[in-house]
């Protein structure tokens, strides 16, 4: 073997350099391997991470509306007559554009219902978008004067003429006087209700009617409860209005 | 000779710039996500806003979206994942631009909700070109992300070996090119 150099001492090295290599290529598998491995729990962590997070969060903002029976507020418009089929009752806000596209979808359909007797509707309007300014509680404020000094009847015909000529989030707001124009136009007094709008003789009420739908899980407006839950079919609100006349109609 | 320049290569400018992408992405997604994070009933009306998604589907990706967001601007800001992070901000940006795009071809007038809010907004048809505009940015970003392999400062690099793994292939190159005859 020793004095005959040349090919099998080179076959040698190169079955030696063909095993390391061989080493290294199995290194660099296992290696892989692993680094798969570590890739697919940090992937499989972060998943399972939104995942809970999402159901945490939607189990805390639970459907369940406590005190959300027809006629349990001091702050509601009740339409309809109690024992009705169908209970609803809608928080809104006289400035929310959502609850003016409800209420345009839905408005007349849930008074021709309730006239039916297939449905009591309990309108509980709150105040909840003042960083736009005083419209959201001087509105309600106006609405709450009129129950008061006019009836029910003239307190909804005033809520539909609120939603019907609604202003923008970002304004130009509505004064008082066209307040009371819309009051009167409702079949309001003006001499009855004008002294409590410019007042705002209902103030503290507009706080605890808000404060009470903040109480019973109310997180926005428009918030529809039927029969105890709440009520959000639909791939828009038009559709969501639809939908609710269809269920009480 | 292979790895000293490949490294340097590594090192150099890209690296950096995709530092400075992941930040900026990663940052804009955790800002959007922790807003939304604690007014889900927002998200959703948000969500609902763009009339684009079934109604099932309306609740829980508006409960999804902020979480997820957040965890993938996280995972962009540290270097965890980042190439896979970046697929998914990518997609999320494609998502959001097609329904601001829609929302104004259809001439609705809405909030994006991309940093809190949503529903109507009738200032909208003013804001989607920039929103637009912004989203197309930082799609770019992401997709640049995606490409780039790795960056400075990433925690994938402590965890994980370069992408194109050098000692291996390189010790492998010199038994090839080695002393044989």
């Amino acid at each position: 073997m020793s004095n005959k150099p040349g090919a099998p001492k080179g076959a040698a090295k190169v079955r030696a350099k063909e095993q390391r290599a061989a080493e290294l290529r199995a290194e660099a598998e296992r290696k892989r391997r692993a680094e798969n491995l570590k890739r697919g729990a940090i992937v499989g962590g972060l998943l399972v991470l939104v995942v809970v997070a999402a159901i945490f969060i939607s189990s805390r903002s639970g459907e369940d509306l406590v005190a959300s029976d027809v006629g349990s507020s001091d702050y509601g418009l009740v339409v309809g007559e109690p024992g009705a089929p169908r209970e609803v009752v809608i928080y809104e806000d006289f400035l929310c554009p959502i609850c003016g596209v409800l209420e345009e979808g839905a408005g007349e359909g849930l008074a021709a219902a309730a006239a039916a007797g297939t449905v009591v509707v309990d309108y509980r309007p709150i105040a909840i978008l003042n960083r736009f300014g005083p419209y959201s509680t001087d509105s309600l404020n106006a609405f709450l004067v009129v129950q008061q000094e006019a009836g029910d009847e003239v307190a909804k015909e005033f809520h539909d003429l609120l939603f019907a000529d609604q202003p923008s989030e970002d304004g130009p707001f509505p004064d008082d006087d066209w307040l009371v124009e819309k009051a009167v136009e409702a079949g309001a007094e003006e001499a009855a209700v004008r002294p409590g709008i410019e007042g705002g003789s209902r103030m503290a009420d507009v706080e605890a009617a808000t404060q009470e739908a903040e109480d019973a899980g109310v997180q926005g407006t428009p918030t529809v409860v039927l029969d105890g839950e709440a009520f959000r079919d639909g791939k828009s609100w038009d559709e969501i209005a639809e939908n609710l006349l269809e269920e009480v109609s | 000779m292979a790895h000293p320049l490949s490294a340097l290569r590594r090192g150099s400018a890209p690296g950096w710039l995709g530092l400075g992408a992941r930040l900026v992405v990663g940052g804009v997604m955790i800002a959007a996500g922790l807003i939304k994070l604690p007014d889900p009933a927002a998200s959703i009306e948000a969500v609902r806003a763009f009339e684009l998604v079934p109604a099932s589907l309306v609740e829980p990706i508006g409960y999804l979206l902020p979480p997820l967001e957040v965890v993938v601007g996280l995972a962009l800001v540290v270097g965890l994942m980042t190439r896979g992070a970046a697929v998914i901000s990518a997609v999320l940006l494609v998502a959001f631009t097609i329904g601001i795009a829609s929302a104004w071809a259809r001439g609705l007038e809405i909030d994006c909700g991309c940093f809190g809010d949503g529903g109507a907004d009738p200032d909208a048809a003013s804001q989607y070109p920039w929103e637009i505009a912004r989203d197309v940015g930082l799609l770019a970003l992401s997709v640049f992300l995606v490409r780039l392999r790795s960056s400075r400062l990433a925690l994938d690099s402590l965890l994980f070996r370069p992408p194109v793994a050098p000692v291996p292939t390189a010790a492998l190159d010199d038994l090839n090119e080695g002393s044989l005859p």
